[in-house]
């Protein structure tokens, strides 16, 4: 084995050890530490039998090793830009709610106490089922 | 057109504004002579755009930081209809509507006719950006209707509308930017109500065109629309 591989492997064996401390702390989620732990398999066997990712890249069909790489590299890039674009919206959304719930906090404040919507006569097209409570969590 | 008999205490007129200094406070005054519930939703303005509304009038709500006028708008008809309001009307700052065409969308609202009534500025009125804006969505919803697709976006966004109680409950606005005009005239009409466009004029200010936004923004809007339906 090469110095190269050597320094490679060990930092394979350096991360898997981290994603397995913070799994077994409860930091990250399992399903988390599970991929990572394959990913740094995966890196790890890549590292001491190269050619082992050079017959799975034939077998399914990609000229070398290093092409099958970076075809998943780009792959799992995009995969994680999605997730991540998801995500992105997810805590705007949290945020919008929190800033409107803060808008509507401090207007009830400054102002008369709203009027309670049952002692309004009842009106055909207004739903029912709605309470008092402004949908803000929904 | 018949006069509306309409009482305006079950009105409330939503203003989002951010950084609306210049045009708030006239525009405040001017709604303020005829509806009794104005309120302006203060989305993060750094300037004195809160302190001009309350001076002129309205009721603000502030948002501590800005989150677009889709969210803003939502915060005001939450607000509006916690307080009891019949009818909803939401309004631009941007000065291309005249104050006095909410009546004209009151009116088919109010007598039971549609749930919904969407301000439409005269097509011919090509230097607005609105307009320009509505013709591309329209061009890229008749696309999408001939290659088989449902139209991803319903309809333009409006700077000017009227819902009843029912349909404002209707609308959930999650799209924080500019695609709220889509998302509401997709609730809407998701919900199985009726909405109908009313014509109304154009005020060209100085102000509005100054405002105007690049034609690309259509194209825009359409993308953050359809990503939107794949990540919700």
């Amino acid at each position: 084995m090469s110095a190269l591989q050597t320094l490679i492997l060990l930092l394979f064996v350096t991360l898997a050890v981290l994603t397995l401390a913070a799994g077994l702390r409860g930091t990250a989620p399992k399903r988390v530490v599970a991929a990572g732990l394959l990913l740094w398999t995966f890196g790890a066997i890549a590292t001491i039998w190269p050619h082992t990712v050079a017959d799975l890249a034939h077998a399914l069909g990609v000229g070398r090793g290093a092409d099958l790489l970076l075809y998943m590299t780009t792959l799992s890039l995009a995969v994680v830009c999605f997730y991540m674009y998801a995500r992105f919206r997810r805590v705007e959304r949290q945020l919008t709610l929190l800033v409107r719930r803060l808008a509507m906090d401090a207007a009830t404040e400054t102002t008369t106490p709203p009027l309670m919507r049952n002692s309004i006569p009842s009106d055909p097209v207004r739903r029912t089922d709605s309470g008092t409570a402004p949908r803000l969590l929904t | 057109m018949r006069p509306v008999a309409l009482d305006q205490a079950r009105v409330f007129i939503i203003v989002a504004a951010f950084n609306e200094a210049a045009s708030i406070g006239d525009l405040v005054r001017d709604l303020m002579e005829q509806y009794a519930h104005v309120v302006v939703v203060d989305d993060g303005s750094t300037d004195e755009t809160a302190e001009l509304a309350t001076e002129a009038g309205a009721l603000v709500l502030s948002h501590l930081i800005n989150r677009g006028q889709g969210a803003a708008l939502q915060t005001g008809i939450t607000y509006a209809l916690a307080h009891a309001a019949d009818y909803i009307v939401t309004l631009d700052v941007d000065g291309q509507y005249d104050v006095k065409d909410i009546a004209l969308l009151l009116a088919p609202v109010s007598d039971g006719t549609v749930h919904a009534a969407l301000g439409v500025l005269p097509s011919e009125h090509k230097q607005s950006v609105r307009v320009r804006l509505a013709s591309t969505l329209r061009a890229i919803g008749k696309l999408a209707g001939r290659l088989g697709l449902r139209p991803p976006v319903p309809a333009a966004h409006n700077g000017l509308c009227a819902f009843s109680r029912h349909a404002a409950q209707m609308i959930d606005l999650k799209l924080d930017r500019m695609t709220h005009g889509s998302e509401i005239v997709q609730q809407i009409t998701a919900g199985g109500l009726n909405l109908q466009e009313v014509a109304v004029r154009v005020r060209v200010s100085d102000y509005a065109l100054r405002k105007g936004q690049r034609s690309s923004h259509a194209l825009r809007v359409a993308i953050q629309y359809i990503m939107a339906r794949f990540t919700r």
